[in-house]
């Protein structure tokens, strides 16, 4: 009897093995298929379509790019450095001082801040605002700053970070005090290096939000040298819709059509930097996910 | 004097509050504000706080009724792809995370996990390209292999299909996120009741119907009751990246999000997009707060906070 309940378990764990590794194949297909398409010739994916293993091995696509592109791809990936590394240096300081303060339990104000942060993830005045604010009273289109400022003070992380911060012993912190030390002593001498993991753990979520975003180009940027490299795929993705909404082809003589694997060639060269760095620092978001989650 | 001592000892904590205090006032008290733009009979010289009042004051909303249509349609796609996704990136998390308790080998679980992970990592637009490549009707994978079994399907002009291929990528793109949660919740139940339950000769399958999916089951309900706070928030960016707002899908695709977007912010036409922009602010606000309610009544140790 146990034997046989424990053959159908062994099936069963079989299966769980099985369904997995499809699942974890199928979250690498996509990327896959691109860096496949990215090398394949563009007379076979034109005639073929695409697969998963390259038609026809070619480095040509990526010389024409870097030949006939390099300049905008060059801009674009300054504009996207820089958002990424200013812009995650500048959130997670205003972050975590925020943080710190908020979780300094004989601040007489530290519960009315934190339900400052806190009520904007309950209540927001929308996109429109916003945007009419951003453009209008601010004028934050076309500015570098402008792709950063908006997200330096993300409140989820916020509270991320402070997570962090309340596990640190209230002993240690009023110890130091009573040898005089202060707030700001405290915050660089303590705190910091005490919660260095959650620290971590929000410089790469702003790395990836700063590095993927979208939204602020999408609603601040005009101007060419101001494009990021998501807004050049966009730029990309809307001139080939454009051509498949319009099968005439009307109207859109002037736009240069960027082939196939062209496409797939910039796809790539965009996440590059972050599959080339994913082994590395996988294992924080996997564990900043749990704390956050669990704790929060 | 001691209140004035207090507040030199306090000083660096009010210097290190400031920036994130000014960020929230720039960034999410003033556009809250101006939601004030609803009253307002908007011009591009005045701005939201310039322009003069509308007359009559509610002239706005009589665009929102009389465009019900619209903003119907809106709400429909966003609250309904949002239960969609809901529904089924819970279903892949939890299987997928009780999967992965179960087989124990802990290298596989650390790559498979990470791999599954990396999704989360994809951009939309980079989503969206590849989603071409799949899709495209003259060299897409996936419409390759259909008109090799006789089927022509374009997909760039049937919305319907949309409706699978959003939750399909929501999934793909969500579900090692999500699973690292459960995961984690999962990890920390008492192996004793396992044990017991081994004892009087449950299989494995019993085990995960009888003893895991029930303890799991407060978590989803809170995740559940969490997520009905975002039902009225739309994804622009996905929306964008993925269909491009191609004209074609809107009848899904155009979430209120969207909506705005284009009656708004493309087409500068204020007074409609405003009232739209009211309607999700203050509706999301209730949900939100009623959400966080019942969340809290169901379990009183879990507040989001």
């Amino acid at each position: 009897m146990t034997k046989s309940v424990s053959r159908s378990d062994r099936t069963l764990t079989r299966i769980f093995y099985g369904i997995l590794t499809v699942f974890s194949l199928i979250c690498l297909l996509p990327i896959i298929l691109a860096i496949s398409g990215s090398f394949s010739t563009e007379i076979e994916v034109a005639t073929k379509g695409y697969s998963l293993l390259p038609r026809g091995f070619t480095l040509d696509t990526y010389k024409y790019v870097f030949q006939s592109q390099g300049a905008t791809l060059l801009s674009a990936y300054r504009v996207t450095l820089f958002t990424t590394v200013f812009g995650t240096l500048l959130s997670v300081t205003i972050t975590t001082c925020f943080a710190y303060v908020i979780s300094v339990k004989d601040f007489k104000h530290a519960n009315k801040l934190a339900f400052f942060a806190y009520f904007t993830m309950l209540f927001s005045g929308g996109m429109l605002p916003w945007y009419l604010v951003c453009t209008k009273y601010y004028h934050l289109n076309d500015t570098l700053i402008g792709l950063i400022l908006p997200y330096s003070m993300n409140v989820f992380y916020m509270y991320l970070v402070r997570n962090y911060i309340k596990g640190i012993p209230y002993e240690l912190t009023e110890s130091a005090k009573i040898d005089g030390a202060g707030y700001f002593q405290i915050f660089i001498k303590i705190i910091l290096p005490l919660s260095k993991a959650g620290i971590v753990t929000i410089v790469l979520f702003y790395m990836l939000t700063f590095w993927n975003d979208f939204y602020l180009p999408l609603m601040l940027v005009n101007k060419d040298e101001y494009y990021s490299m998501q807004y050049i795929l966009y730029k990309m993705n809307a001139n080939i819709q454009y051509l498949a909404a319009n099968p005439s082809g009307m109207g859109a003589a002037h736009i240069v059509l960027p082939t196939q694997t062209i496409k797939m060639a910039i796809t790539c060269i965009a996440i590059g930097p972050i599959a080339l760095v994913y082994p590395f620092i996988q294992k924080y978001f996997v564990k900043g996910v749990t704390v956050g989650a669990l704790k929060g | 004097m001691k209140g004035k001592k207090t507040f030199k000892k306090d000083f660096p904590l009010y210097l290190m509050a400031l920036p994130g205090v000014a960020v929230l006032i720039a960034f999410a008290y003033i556009p809250m504000a101006g939601l004030i733009l609803v009253f307002k009979d908007y011009n591009y010289k005045g701005g939201i706080f310039g322009s003069p009042w509308a007359d009559p004051l509610f002239k706005n909303f009589e665009f929102f009724f009389n465009n019900m249509d619209n903003a119907l349609r809106a709400t429909r796609n966003t609250v309904g792809l949002n239960i969609l996704f809901f529904v089924f990136g819970t279903i892949f998390a939890v299987a997928i995370a009780i999967m992965l308790s179960e087989v124990k080998n802990k290298h596989f679980i650390k790559i498979s996990q990470s791999v599954m992970f990396f999704p989360y990592f994809i951009s939309w637009m980079v989503m969206g390209a590849i989603l071409n490549a799949l899709l495209s009707s003259e060299v897409g994978v996936i419409s390759g292999a259909l008109q090799k079994i006789g089927i022509s399907f374009d997909f760039y002009s049937s919305p319907g299909a949309w409706v699978v291929i959003l939750v399909l990528v929501s999934v793909w793109q969500s579900t090692g996120y999500n699973s690292v949660i459960y995961y984690g919740v999962l990890s920390g139940f008492d192996t004793s009741i396992y044990e017991a339950a081994q004892v009087d000769g449950a299989s494995k399958w019993q085990q995960i119907t009888k003893i895991t999916l029930p303890l799991l089951r407060p978590t989803i309900t809170i995740m559940f009751l969490l997520s009905v706070g975002n039902m009225l928030k739309g994804n622009l960016n996905m929306m964008i990246g993925l269909t491009n707002l191609n004209p074609m899908l809107l009848e899904v695709t155009d979430v209120i999000d969207v909506f705005v977007y284009r009656s708004g912010v493309q087409n500068g036409d204020m007074a409609f997009a405003s009232a739209v922009s009211l309607y999700q602010s203050i509706f999301g606000f209730v949900l939100v707060m009623v959400s966080n309610k019942l969340a809290k009544m169901y379990d009183s140790d879990t507040s989001l906070f």
